[in-house]
């Protein structure tokens, strides 16, 4: 039986006269890995920003567990149980590593506007931070500042600000970007760990096709803003059209 | 020791706020030593307001406790939220013009109008937070900036004459008998003194709180806050209603102790002294403002008495020197010990030289 928790219908969105992300439906089911993949310019990250709510869409719905989340304003997004990362390292360059994750922890919470308490009060932000912190391997890195942390550190700091809120969807824009091919299949079995154990839904989107194959449950493959084909990873490698979509393009620079 | 013990245990609050103690300490003995040391008065003569330089010199700190707390105010808009606004003078300003309307042409007390002047500040500090989402950085410098204007243009127009006292300035403003800024000299210190330390107390905890964190946050990268959850708008508007409020007390407490309140109060220049003095003590350090704003205050005063018409050219070479030398302000480079003289004397050599590199 299929349970699908994200589904998009009809999603367009235009810039101009370029059309990002054309006419995308698709089914995320709960509990999976589902991972993005398509050249360059095929519209992965327009489509990520419409369903996280960071854009908004020129045509189409976004459906959240049955409810309509398209339009939705973008600090909204985690109430819904979304939370995303960014391709680009996206952090509190000048904050502690540790403020960095209490903050995405109380964002949910509704202590915001206690101005007139000190922040030490409210020990659970600083616990589930904590715990976080654990998870991800960076505890010992608490009082860094997140900007003088190495990159490999950063990546995992962003993954750790994501999961404070224990949201139902992670949805991950190349969390490995940059980082030293040694390092990737830490984070990639860390997101795997995460994702079964606290039965979450992945949506990834990755450039490194040796990851995508082996973590992935299902891979919807993009091309020119549209959907070229959806399946296990069995089914995508075996697909022509999708060598076409890969190859070709690889042909034609090669003349 | 876990991490949570770490990062939330602090050390008692009269250990933390030792500084604090020992200013009010001195703040509350100054008047008495400087009638005993340099008037050679009777130290009856702090509480009779006899003439001197104990009274002359309490009036010069009420001067430095009013831009202090307008200074703090500013440093929680710009320092600790990160909103450049160019026309932070007009909270000041409405502050200052409200209050002396309301107990002179108005004819009311001085509680009442207080509370009024909270309630328009509130609504100045709401029509700031119009223009947030519309205009960003330099934009909404800009847009801030040009509402001060207006407020500047209008104080000074003549069509309101009988009230604001136009360009000449507000004057007749009466004063309270229990407060009068000569006659009871001392007690207006006091009070100013109180104000100022129960709103820096307040200043801190405010900024130390989950929304503190969250203005902290806004002003590192917004967007991310955003993502994170948080209606950044209603946070930045929290912090200039406070800040309007604060400010707009300022300008209360300087309409009160000043004989004439001008419009340079609704200024650029007036903006750009709160500027300067949350540089000189440390952007975002909330106390660098009392220090910023008595060092500028005092070195003003003395530079312009001493040295008359070279002051300004001393003021600005000290401003550089500074900069090169304290680039997080006095307050904010003591909390980092980062003061390595050796490091200025490197910017300011390559300053010199005309080369870039750093």
């Amino acid at each position: 039986m299929s349970d699908v928790l994200i589904r998009t219908e009809g999603l367009r969105k235009e810039f101009g006269a370029l059309v990002a992300v054309d006419d995308v439906s698709v089914s995320i089911e709960r509990g999976t890995l589902h991972s993005i993949i398509g050249p360059n310019g095929a519209g992965k990250t327009t489509f990520f920003n419409l369903v996280s709510g960071t854009i908004k869409p020129t045509a189409g719905r976004v459906y959240l567990d049955g409810d309509d989340v398209t339009n939705i304003p973008v600090h909204r997004t985690i109430h819904h149980g979304i939370g995303r990362s960014f391709q680009i390292t996206n952090l509190f360059p000048s904050l502690t590593v540790l403020e960095n994750v209490r903050l995405a922890a109380q964002a949910t919470g509704s202590d915001g506007f206690r101005w007139w308490r000190s922040h030490a009060r409210f020990t659970d932000y600083v616990s589930r931070a904590e715990e976080v912190l654990t998870q991800v391997g960076l505890v010992e890195r608490a009082f860094d500042i997140a900007s003088n942390l190495p990159h490999g550190d950063q990546r995992k700091l962003e993954l750790a600000m994501i999961l404070a809120p224990d949201p139902e969807v992670l949805m991950l824009d190349e969390p490995t970007a940059g980082m030293a091919a040694e390092q990737v299949p830490e984070l990639i079995a860390l997101i795997r760990d995460v994702q079964t154990s606290g039965d979450k839904t992945v949506v990834l989107v990755e450039h490194n096709m040796g990851v995508v194959m082996n973590t992935s449950d299902r891979i919807t493959v993009m091309a020119q803003g549209a959907v070229l084909a959806e399946g296990t990873p069995d089914e995508i490698s075996a697909n022509e059209e999708v060598k076409v979509a890969y190859l070709g393009s690889l042909y034609e620079d090669l003349g | 020791m876990s991490l949570v013990d770490l990062a939330t245990t602090r050390k008692p609050w009269i250990v933390r706020h030792r500084l604090l103690l020992l200013g009010v300490l001195a703040a509350v003995l100054f008047p008495f030593v400087i009638a005993i040391v340099v008037d050679g008065a009777p130290i009856s003569a702090v509480w009779e307001n006899a003439d001197g330089n104990a009274k002359f010199l309490q009036g010069l700190a009420i001067e430095v406790v009013v831009l202090a707390l307008y200074a703090m105010s500013y440093d929680l808009v710009l320092g600790v939220s990160g909103l450049l606004s160019f026309g932070h003078a007009m909270f000041f300003a409405v502050g200052a013009y409200s209050l002396g309307i309301l107990l002179k042409s108005a004819g009311l007390g001085l509680v009442p109008s207080l509370l009024i002047v909270m309630g328009i500040a509130v609504l100045v500090a709401l029509l700031f937070a119009v223009v947030l989402p519309r205009v960003k950085g330099i934009g909404f410098a800009l847009v801030t900036l040009g509402l001060a204007s207006v407020t500047g243009i209008i104080i000074s127009s003549s069509e309101f004459k009988d009230y604001t006292g136009a360009d000449v300035g507000l004057q007749g403003v009466p004063s309270p008998d229990w407060l009068n800024p000569t006659d009871q000299r001392f007690r207006f210190y006091l009070v100013s003194m109180g104000v100022l330390v129960l709103v820096y107390l307040l200043y801190q905890r405010l900024v130390d709180s989950p929304t503190g964190k969250v203005l902290v946050a806004v002003r590192d990268n917004e967007d991310r806050a955003l993502m994170l959850g948080y209606s950044t708008f209603w946070y930045k508007t929290f912090a200039l209603i406070v800040a309007s409020m604060t400010a707009a007390l300022a300008g209360s407490l300087h309409t009160l102790y000043q004989p004439i309140v001008t419009p340079e109060v609704a200024g650029l220049g007036f903006t750009v002294a709160a500027l300067l003095m949350i540089l000189i003590g440390g952007v975002g350090t909330v106390s660098g403002a009392i220090v910023g704003a008595a060092v500028f205050r005092l070195t003003e005063f003395y530079l312009d008495r001493w040295f008359e018409g070279l002051s300004n050219l001393l003021i600005g070479a000290g401003y550089i020197l500074l900069v090169l030398f304290l680039p997080y302000g006095i307050v904010g480079t003591w909390r980092t010990r980062s003061n390595r003289i050796g490091e200025g004397r490197s910017r300011l050599a390559r300053l010199l030289s005309g080369s870039k590199g750093e």
